[in-house]
């Protein structure tokens, strides 16, 4: 069974409630996120839209444990995580979040292979069928035939490709991207969604934070974040 | 923390991993490494030179006998702080060293000895050999013992009998396949009648042939090949080697009185005693040892920094990799681990290769110079563990750095 069936649906894999988060720079305290609530059922595609500057990211990094709120509640599988301690936020960034980033984020001297592979070396199940994963999860995005590639002979499509595989490769119940296709020409950006859309057909939850709207058409339902505040946008 | 098998997995995974990063920056990796390679080896060189040295100056002395005193004459006291000596001295007596033999009491035997280079002609044949003359007590105090034929004795060498003993390499030399016992040969020009042919003693420390040698008694060739009233030396068994310092004052005593030194001149002989010798080049390798753990401390230091240096640019250079690793699941530990083991696997690295740089060093030193090659393990041991160590210790601050790192602010950094 994959684990991305980790949830039925019904469940609701994210539910966030007032969260907020500011940054300090001197004595300047700057907010980013205001009073954020929303909520993400299994097997959604989400996409969160707005302008650069609007605390996508940061909103983001939240959800994947990256970052912390100062404020607000974060349930995560209907988990409060907030008080949990580093090692248990990684154990759930290794097993149940896959993360895709606009800049790919490859090591530029392992192969497409071997970067798939990375997490697992951070995996405590012991399985020994690493090489045998990231090959299925490199022929879930076509790039079977790549595996043996660094990341400086594949073109950028192919490179967020490869990431995604990586994201792919513990099969986690949640896929965050922020901006995947930020870097990536028009077919390229296509290809990357499409794969997405067929996670999602698979009944994976995925959140895709985007400034460009017509990546966002391809979620099932887009969020609006201006100025720290979410709202509910219409997909048409 | 628990060691479960996840762990030890874990470990496993960190080390593979750490060592495919550093096989990946083949450059970063040699720089780093260096120092302590340099370092190591200049210690692995060290050792096995100073090996080398101490165990050619013990054998030499060994080879002498650590029971031994060689009185020989001297004459200007000293020069630039050194015994100046030279083959002209002329106040040795044959008589000093039957007096020796009677009245010191620790003194098991006393031999006069004559030693010099000459030729040796046989049927056309000549050979460059070192000739020795001395008496039966010289042959037994130097364990020369005969293969075969027999030694002269004391009446041959009061006798001034031309009588002679071959080394085994002069026999072969000079006679091929013929058994050279009853056969004549020259020194010089007078002939001797071959007597005995001597057990093998191989190469002394030197690597000088010692049985490419002539012996004949001492009075033969003092009076008959030399004619000069003086010997070169006088060897004095000790008992025991544990009264050789009391045997070197008897002598001194006996040769005081037989030579009238007179008091505030310094003695018109020297008196060379093994064991002061020996004390001597065990004090010399023990400060010897003590500059090598110095210059190995230094070194480690040294490397040690070299590695620090590298590690921290390195966490600085691979903030957003570090970004990356805690996104996928890494904990502070992993990060932790991961540059731990990059610094210990960089510094056992560096050992590594400073040790083998250092033995093919210290094998080239060997064919050129005067030493023998002594591969000291140990210290090629001592120096992979304490990089091993350094390693370690000098990764823990890039480590701690790296593990402090903010995920999401770490993928941001440019």
């Amino acid at each position: 069974m994959s684990r991305g069936a980790e949830f039925e649906t019904g469940d609701l894999v994210i539910e966030a409630e007032r969260l907020s988060r500011s940054y300090r720079k001197g004595a300047i305290l700057t907010p980013v996120l205001l009073d954020v609530s929303f909520r993400v059922g299994a097997g959604e595609f989400v996409a969160i839209m707005g302008r650069s500057g609007s605390g996508k990211s940061t909103l983001l990094n939240i959800l994947g444990f990256l970052d912390r709120p100062d404020g607000g509640s974060y349930r995560f599988g209907g988990a409060d995580l907030s008080h949990a301690d580093d090692d248990t936020l990684s154990a759930v960034r290794n097993g149940r979040i896959g993360l895709i980033f606009q800049q790919f984020h490859l090591l530029e001297r392992a192969t497409a292979l071997q970067n798939v592979m990375l997490p697992l070396v951070y995996t405590d199940d012991g399985s020994d069928d690493g090489a045998a994963r990231a090959e299925r999860a490199l022929e879930a995005v076509g790039l079977a035939h790549r595996g043996h590639h660094l990341p400086g002979e594949l073109s950028g499509g192919e490179q967020q490709r490869v990431a995604t595989a990586r994201a792919l490769i513990n099969e986690p119940a949640l896929i965050l991207a922020d901006e995947p296709t930020g870097n990536l020409d028009a077919g390229s950006a296509g290809e990357i969604l499409d794969i997405l859309r067929k996670l999602s057909g698979a009944g994976r939850t995925i959140v895709l934070v985007t400034h460009d709207r017509d990546v966002a058409r391809r979620a099932d339902r887009i969020l609006l974040l201006n100025d720290g505040r979410i709202s509910d946008a219409d997909p048409a | 923390m628990r060691w479960t098998p996840q762990r030890r997995r874990r470990l496993l995974r960190s080390v593979l991993h750490s060592r495919r990063l550093l096989a990946n920056h083949p450059r970063r990796t040699l720089l780093s490494i260096s120092g302590l390679l340099i370092g190591v080896a200049t210690v692995t060189v060290m050792a096995s030179v100073g090996a080398g040295a101490e165990r050619r100056v013990l054998e030499r002395v060994r080879a002498m006998g650590t029971d031994l005193l060689v009185v020989s004459a001297a004459t200007a006291p000293t020069i630039a702080g050194r015994i100046r000596q030279s083959a002209t001295l002329t106040t040795l007596r044959a008589g000093d060293a039957a007096a020796i033999a009677e009245q010191a009491r620790n003194a098991r035997a006393a031999a006069a000895v004559l030693n010099w280079q000459g030729l040796a002609r046989w049927e056309g044949r000549n050979l460059r050999v070192a000739i020795s003359a001395t008496t039966p007590a010289g042959l037994s105090i130097r364990n020369m013992r005969p293969a075969r034929g027999r030694l002269f004795d004391d009446a041959e060498d009061r006798e001034l009998r031309r009588v002679a003993v071959l080394g085994p390499t002069a026999a072969r030399s000079l006679f091929g396949d013929v058994d050279p016992v009853g056969r004549e040969l020259r020194l010089g020009g007078v002939p001797v009648d071959v007597v005995g042919v001597l057990r093998a003693r191989g190469t002394d420390a030197g690597g000088t042939d010692l049985d490419n040698v002539v012996v004949i008694p001492l009075e033969t060739g003092r009076r008959r090949l030399l004619n000069i009233p003086y010997v070169h030396a006088i060897y004095v068994q000790a008992s025991s080697s544990r009264h050789l310092d009391a045997l070197e004052a008897e002598v001194r005593e006996v040769m005081a009185a037989r030579h009238s030194a007179r008091s505030g001149l310094p003695d018109p002989f020297i008196i060379q005693n093994q064991a002061v010798l020996l004390r001597t080049e065990r004090g010399t390798a023990r400060a010897m040892n003590q500059l090598i753990v110095g210059t190995g401390t230094l070194a480690l230091v040294i490397g040690g920094i070299g590695i620090l240096a590298v590690m921290l640019v390195s966490v600085r250079e691979r903030v957003r990799e570090i970004g990356l690793r805690r996104a996928v699941g890494a904990r502070r530990g992993d990060i932790r681990l991961q540059f731990l083991l990059e610094s210990a696997l960089l510094a056992t690295a560096g050992g590594a290769a400073g040790v083998v740089a250092g033995f093919t060093v210290a094998g080239f030193a060997a064919l050129i110079g005067p030493w023998d090659l002594v591969l000291s393990w140990q210290a090629a041991v001592a120096g992979l563990i304490c990089s091993t160590v350094v390693g370690l210790a000098v990764g823990v601050i890039p480590a701690d750095r790296a593990a402090r790192l903010l995920p999401a602010e770490a993928l941001r950094a440019t």
